[in-house]
């Protein structure tokens, strides 16, 4: 209960703690993956416009899944992100649009329709 | 990769790589090495990696994480039947496309007849 409260004010202990394990991630990481990642989590977070803490966080931890794995391999890094990493990018962050903060946005014009169209 | 074909390939890849995964549980690297044998040379691996992420929230996959002998556990892909379903569903919007187009691309070759669907 009082947990929850202070939540409240200073966000969720969970999504603190794995922030905390995502960076630890990176640490482990060979430099050029770590450049890599560092790049893609900072486009994340500006073009992401994600809202919701546990959303952005499952965003890195698959991001950091990815990364780890082709480190692993020994993926070059442009086979991983390609000859047009932005392009890449949005199709990633595409997959946490639930957590975007447009998305009201779009619930907001779909109801406006709905409601002009005469379906509401 | 051309452009063009980027972006034809964007609303297809889903599909094919659904199809891929009929034949055996993959794991993401095993996606790409096969798509590039069957020559998509350009396909990349975090393309890939994307594709299944959303397949896997939409529920069309059953996900295990299997031990490597280095690095991270992989996850390993396999179709449920919701896949298997959605799959069906793509042929057939496939086959439809496919049929229209070449049609058109007759229609347009032989404006007078030969090539046409009466």
């Amino acid at each position: 209960m009082t947990a929850k409260w202070i939540e409240q004010i200073t966000g969720s202990f969970e999504d603190k703690k794995r922030w905390r394990q995502y960076k630890a991630r990176k640490e482990q990481l060979p430099a050029s993956y770590r450049t890599a990642i560092d790049g893609l989590e900072r486009y994340f977070m500006y073009a992401g416009a994600i809202v919701k803490g546990d959303v952005l966080m499952q965003m890195l931890d698959d991001l950091a899944d990815l990364i780890e794995q082709s480190a692993a391999d020994g993926t070059p890094i442009r086979a991983i992100v390609g000859d047009d990493p932005v392009e890449f990018a949005e199709t990633f962050i595409a997959n946490y649009s639930d957590g975007q903060w447009v998305n009201k946005e779009r619930k907001r014009l779909t109801d406006a329709i709905d409601q002009a169209a005469g379906d509401a | 990769m051309s452009k063009q074909m980027t972006e034809m390939l964007k609303g297809t890849l889903e599909g094919v790589v659904l199809a891929i995964l009929t034949v055996q549980p993959a794991y993401g690297y095993e996606i790409t090495a096969r798509l590039r044998e069957q020559g998509f040379s350009d396909i990349v691996e975090g393309t890939i990696y994307a594709l299944l992420v959303r397949i896997e929230q939409r529920g069309l996959v059953d996900v295990a994480k299997v031990p490597s002998e280095k690095g991270p556990p992989r996850k390993v892909y396999s179709l449920n039947v919701s896949g298997g379903q959605y799959l069906e569903e793509f042929w057939k919007s496939w086959s439809f496309l496919a049929e229209r187009i070449e049609l058109l691309r007759h229609h347009i070759d032989h404006p007078n007849g030969k090539g046409q669907k009466p």
